[in-house]
């Protein structure tokens, strides 16, 4: 992945802009990145995947995209601070929201979500798993009922693309928006928006296209119409690379090993004393982010003592998200929070949890 | 590959993401093309065009119309640097 993003600086053009071999190849490294989102998320048309920095870009795209003064909007007490600072300036905006909150595992019942949904809601905007207790979320049952109502769904998946399955042409989401560089393993800068055929969506940016350079109207069709300014062509060359290798191995295999970890992680944490850890016990409800706390220590300090002792990086903190510590009762010192990925190992986990014994001790 | 003597259609897209799908089910439907700068005497764009052997246009039709990719516009280039818009 690497060495496509260091090989794509070396020949960057601006794609779509010129006929020049550069340009092209910038052009094909957005188009191949493309297909293969659309082939990982079983879509044909991979036009309706459009590019974004993150997800943060993605999610505000789509919910100021289509939420309109006087709509209503339900959403979950676990969302990260990149749908609920976009959904308080709508609310600024004369859009109404609801913030149905999660039990104490950072899970949202379905028929809590359900019973919010009133004649004026327009959009439900979930996650597909918390960032800070991993928890999934019943997005198949709350995006089939919002269906049935004719509301729009919008999914965050950052915690979950390229780490768990998602097949869009069987979930029927209008929008799902998620980050190229976690679970889809691709550099920094990247991340993207689905749109189903037919939502309606107003761009968030506006400008130059490469095509229909006589108008000074913004192109309706896709990717074009969310798309404007000169693209990360390069940070595309290196996400093609990574989605390569999560179409070869397997999002399902990826989803094996890593709930295999998040069990070993979760079954060694409950063995060490003064340890609470946060989320659901049953490795298969939850993404890979696991949650906990050391008693009578800041999280930030446990994290300092894990890097200094073990090498071992975690985040600590409110992970950018106030309302999902609010539901688990971690406000607001937050929590420390781990995530394997497949490229973990058990070992590592090992190393990891001895560390974790040993900073228990203060003298340590 | 298509040489310049050879009659030759010109296929014009709405957007650069449209020119490489095209490209790419023509290709696996064995269609030989060349990706060209759109001609300015067609479009303002400042894109991609695909250029594509006249005798292979009912092939080309079959296949982007299946893939609901068919051009804006097509064109066949006369001498003088003209060009005769045609139907796929």
């Amino acid at each position: 992945m690497a060495k496509a993003v260091g090989e794509a600086v070396l020949r960057a053009g601006n794609p779509g802009r010129s006929g020049h071999a550069l340009s092209i190849r910038s052009a094909r490294d957005l188009f191949v990145a493309r297909e293969r989102l659309a082939e990982l998320f079983g879509r044909a048309d991979s036009s309706r995947f459009v590019f974004t920095e993150n997800a943060t870009v993605a999610l505000n795209q789509a919910i100021k995209g289509v939420l309109r003064p006087g709509d209503h909007v339900v959403t979950t007490s676990v969302e990260h601070n990149s749908v609920m600072r976009p959904l308080r300036r709508m609310e600024e905006a004369g859009v109404r929201v609801t913030v149905v909150p999660a039990g104490g595992d950072g899970v949202t019942a379905a028929r809590d979500l359900i019973a919010a949904f009133r004649k004026a809601t327009r959009l439900v905007v979930m996650a597909h798993a918390s960032n800070v207790s991993g928890a999934l979320q019943p997005v198949d049952a709350v995006i089939a009922a919002a269906r049935r109502r004719g509301i729009l769904t919008l999914i965050d998946a950052a915690q979950t693309a390229g780490s768990m399955p998602i097949d869009l042409s069987s979930l029927p989401v209008d929008l799902l928006a998620a980050s190229g560089h976690k679970g889809l393993l691709g550099p920094q800068g990247t991340g993207f928006l689905f749109v189903r055929e037919g939502v309606p969506i107003v761009p968030l940016i506006e400008g130059g296209t490469g095509s229909r350079s006589e108008s000074d109207r913004q192109p309706e069709f896709f990717p074009d119409a969310l798309e404007s300014g000169t693209p990360n062509s390069v940070g595309a060359a290196g996400l093609a690379v990574s989605l390569a290798w999560i179409l070869r191995k397997g999002v399902g295999t990826i989803r094996r090993g890593e709930v295999a970890l998040v069990d070993l992680l979760l079954r060694g944490l409950s063995k060490i004393p003064g340890v609470t850890v946060y989320g659901p016990e049953d490795p298969l409800l939850r993404g890979s982010a696991v949650s906990f706390r050391v008693e009578g220590m800041d999280p930030a300090e446990t994290g300092v003592r894990l890097e200094k002792r073990s090498g071992v990086l975690v985040r600590a903190g409110l992970h950018c998200s106030p309302n999902g510590h609010r539901a688990l009762g971690t406000f607001p010192a937050g929590t420390v929070r781990v995530s394997p990925g497949p490229f973990t190992t058990r070992a590592e986990i090992a190393t990891f949890l001895s560390a974790l014994r040993k900073i228990r001790n203060p003298s340590a | 590959m298509t040489r310049a003597a050879e009659p030759v259609l010109i296929l014009i897209f709405r957007g650069t993401h449209q020119v490489l799908s095209a490209e790419k089910r023509l290709k696996g439907g064995g269609v030989p093309l060349r990706l060209i700068p759109v001609p300015r005497r067609l479009t303002s764009d400042c894109g991609l065009a695909i250029r594509i052997p006249l005798d292979r246009r009912d092939r080309a039709r079959e296949i982007l119309s299946g893939a609901r990719l068919l051009p804006v516009s097509a064109h066949i280039p006369r001498e003088g640097g003209e060009y005769d818009p045609v139907s796929l």
